[in-house]
């Protein structure tokens, strides 16, 4: 459990190399596809949620069946949905290919089996090359268990035009924060869009939170169940978390939608700001992207270094698919960098290899910037911690968010849950 | 083997119809309810090797919050669901009267016995948002604001047993309609005779004979009632934090998020012998009624 911590810091390290060094090399391009794949058919599981990566997902299919002869079938599920399905179909009915996520949520399947060790193509291909350190996210035990896709850094999202006609500049410190939450107010707008339905936003405001207070280390221990939850460095979080609360920064019953509903709040310019990844651009039409800007979460303690959370996707051979080898030639086309590029770019994700070519969009560029400042990163709550303590805390934090009043009952049965846990 | 056959017939006739019926029940019934106190008795994430804990999962279900708020939350739908057969059976003699556009009228009333339940959830959870919903509309020509029912914990059970009443009303008056097209005309007559009308008619001529057709509303009702989870699913996944969580749901939740299936298996055994109990009153009551028959 104690990857997270060391070994993604250095992933982001190699993901600003990768980008930096764009089209450096372009040395796997030519790669002969073999001809073994002749009627062979691949299955591939996928959870896209934004409109063009599917599109995209399928042109590559298409390009990849005229070359090779291989037949493939995509079944795209319900971003949401298939976090519950993938639990079953890993086990019966594996496809030859799926989406899922990185650290530590992808480490729960490998410990149980269910992936599929590709260190070979990571030899085959030479990716520990081009990913350097972001292989550490895919890696368990010296094996490798996946590819690394996007990585999608987490922070504030606001509309430039919204922030020039009221003349706000994104707040920086804590006190910045609060006098923005009461202008927002005064603005009759939400300062903060959130919707806790699916309960994860919820988790990643106290990783926001608990970052800027506690710093890295202290939250991964929170995470690897090595801290209680009734600890008292988790007092000021909770006392600021609060105070937001009872100023009435978050949207009003949030808990009875999910975050496309708070996106979309944001992008009629219902709410100020929102806490969330890249892919808040499926929530704005398309003519309204440009408009959409990227802010870090504001300093909350002065003089605590700049952490924050940095999720990356990834994509597996389940240990249960048919065909594993023509899922590797074609994860080894898809994961060609002109392929990746364009997938991740419909995302607004980083590419994690350092061979794709450079960012058209400017809130990719402004990510990868932005990782330049950031001191050392987490994944995301319900990424870093245990599933079963991610499902617990989520839901304690969602009833915080309503009832703050009964924050010790609330953290009296987390630290029950870890300790249940954790031992 | 003709011989075989005739001497053996009298009962392999019966043992061969009933055979694809016993073995899936056997199979998927019975020796699934097995298997799930079985494996409430271990620890298991649902992939990797059991470990024996005997009553430990029982314990902890005993001192579990959750376990309250849901068991808690069946008995409110159990309450709420009882209103379907009296609502249906008013229905059912409403649109059973032989009135012009009364067919039109039964169709709209059948209609949410054809969508499926999920359908229901989402369409109801649209009618309930507080920003865009049906009901804030609603609220709205009144100058009102709709309460967020979904995201109170206090109306959020209630919410969502309310939408799924809707198409269980809509079942009671299905099976109060075929009940009452089989009414004794002989008897009404004989009643009309008599000089009875309006509510007598009803209460003294009508109702008794739907007494049947009654306790199989009753009694699918409270299975329905029991074995609810589609609609919370849909609707609130239990949220917001658990508040509207049922047994099945909790089950659930247990076993496919939390990887607990043997603590998820101990729910599902509580809620089994919940059930049993219901099912074996219904059971008696229908050889009850068919020994009367006879």
């Amino acid at each position: 459990m104690a990857i997270t911590a060391t070994t993604l810091s250095t992933t982001r390290r190699r993901f600003l190399q990768g980008t930096g060094a764009a089209l450096a090399a372009s040395a796997s391009g030519g790669l002969c596809l073999p001809a073994l794949a002749q009627g062979q058919e691949i299955t591939i599981i996928s959870n896209l949620s934004n409109a063009g990566q599917p599109d995209i997902l399928h042109r590559l299919a298409t390009e990849y069946e005229a070359k090779s002869g291989a037949k493939i079938t995509i079944n795209n599920m319900d971003h949401e949905a298939h976090k519950t399905a993938i639990r079953s179909y890993l086990v019966v009915g594996a496809p030859d290919i799926c989406f899922w996520f990185s650290g530590n949520r992808m480490k729960a399947f490998v410990n149980k089996g269910l992936f599929d060790d590709i260190s070979d193509l990571f030899a085959r291909e030479n990716y520990k090359n081009v990913l350097g350190a972001t292989t550490s996210a895919v890696t368990v035990g010296d094996k490798q268990y996946g590819l690394p896709m996007g990585g999608l850094l987490w922070g504030l999202f606001y509309r430039k035009d919204v922030f020039a006609e009221h003349n706000w500049t994104p707040p920086k410190t804590w006190t910045d924060f609060l006098a923005f939450g009461e202008a927002a107010k005064s603005a009759s707008m939400i300062p903060m869009s959130m919707g806790t339905k699916e309960l994860w936003p919820a988790g990643g405001w106290f990783d926001h939170m608990n970052l800027r207070i506690n710093g890295l280390d202290k939250h991964i221990a929170l995470m690897d169940g090595k801290v209680q939850y009734t600890d008292p460095m988790l007092t000021p979080v909770f006392d600021k978390w609060r105070d937001l609360i009872k100023a009435g920064f978050f949207s009003p019953n949030h808990s009875s939608f999910g975050w496309e509903q708070a996106g979309a709040a944001l992008a009629q310019k219902k709410a100020a700001m929102m806490d969330l990844g890249g892919f808040v651009r499926s929530a704005f039409p398309e003519a309204d992207i440009p408009q959409l800007a990227y802010a870090p979460f504001p300093e909350v303690i002065p003089g605590v270094a700049r952490y924050e959370d940095f999720s990356v996707n990834s994509i597996h051979v389940p240990a249960n698919a048919k065909n594993k080898q023509g899922a590797r030639d074609f994860l080894a086309y898809f994961y060609r960098p002109e392929n990746l590029g364009a997938f991740l770019a419909a995302e607004g994700a980083i590419p994690p290899r350092n061979d794709c070519p450079p960012s058209k969009d400017p809130l990719v560029n402004a990510a990868v910037e932005e990782l330049k400042k950031v001191v050392g990163t987490s994944q995301y709550y319900d990424r870093d911690t245990d599933p079963d303590m991610a499902q617990e805390g989520m839901t304690g934090l969602q009833e915080f968010m309503v009832k703050p009043e009964r924050r010790d009952q609330i953290l009296e049965r987390l630290e029950k849950t870890r300790k249940r846990i954790f031992g | 083997m003709p011989g075989f056959w005739r001497r053996n017939r009298h009962w392999l006739t019966p043992a061969l119809f009933l055979a694809p019926g016993l073995i899936l029940f056997s199979l998927v019934i019975l020796a699934a309810s097995v298997e799930t106190v079985w494996i409430s008795l271990h620890e298991w994430d649902g992939i990797g090797a059991k470990t024996w804990v005997g009553l430990a999962n029982y314990a902890e279900l005993a001192d579990d919050p959750q376990f309250y708020v849901s068991l808690k939350n069946n008995v409110i739908w159990l309450l709420i669901f009882m209103l379907a057969p009296p609502i249906g059976l008013a229905l059912a003699l409403i649109v059973n009267q032989q009135i012009g556009g009364m067919r039109i009228l039964k169709s709209l009333f059948f209609v949410p016995l054809v969508l499926a339940t999920v359908t229901v959830g989402v369409v109801f959870g649209w009618v309930y948002d507080p920003t865009y919903g049906l009901l804030q509309l609603i609220f709205g020509l009144f100058g009102g604001t709709a309460p967020a029912l979904l995201s109170d914990e206090n109306f959020a059970t209630f919410a969502v047993a309310a939408a799924a009443l809707w198409p269980q009303i809509a079942f009671c008056m299905v099976l109060f309609l075929a009940g009452l097209n089989n009414l004794n005309e002989d008897l009404i007559g004989a009643g009309r005779v008599d000089g009875a009308r309006g509510w007598r008619m009803l209460r003294h001529v009508v109702l008794p004979q739907l007494s049947q057709v009654g306790f199989i509303a009753i009694a699918v009702t409270v299975i329905g009632a029991l074995r609810s989870f589609d609609m919370v699913a849909v609707m609130t996944t239990g949220g917001p934090y658990g508040s509207s969580t049922v047994l099945a749901y909790q089950m659930y939740e247990e076993s496919i998020f939390s990887y607990r299936f043997g603590y998820g298996a101990a729910i599902a055994t509580v809620l089994f012998v919940i059930m049993i109990s219901f099912i074996a009153w219904y059971l008696h009551g229908l050889i009850k009624a068919e020994r009367s028959n006879a």
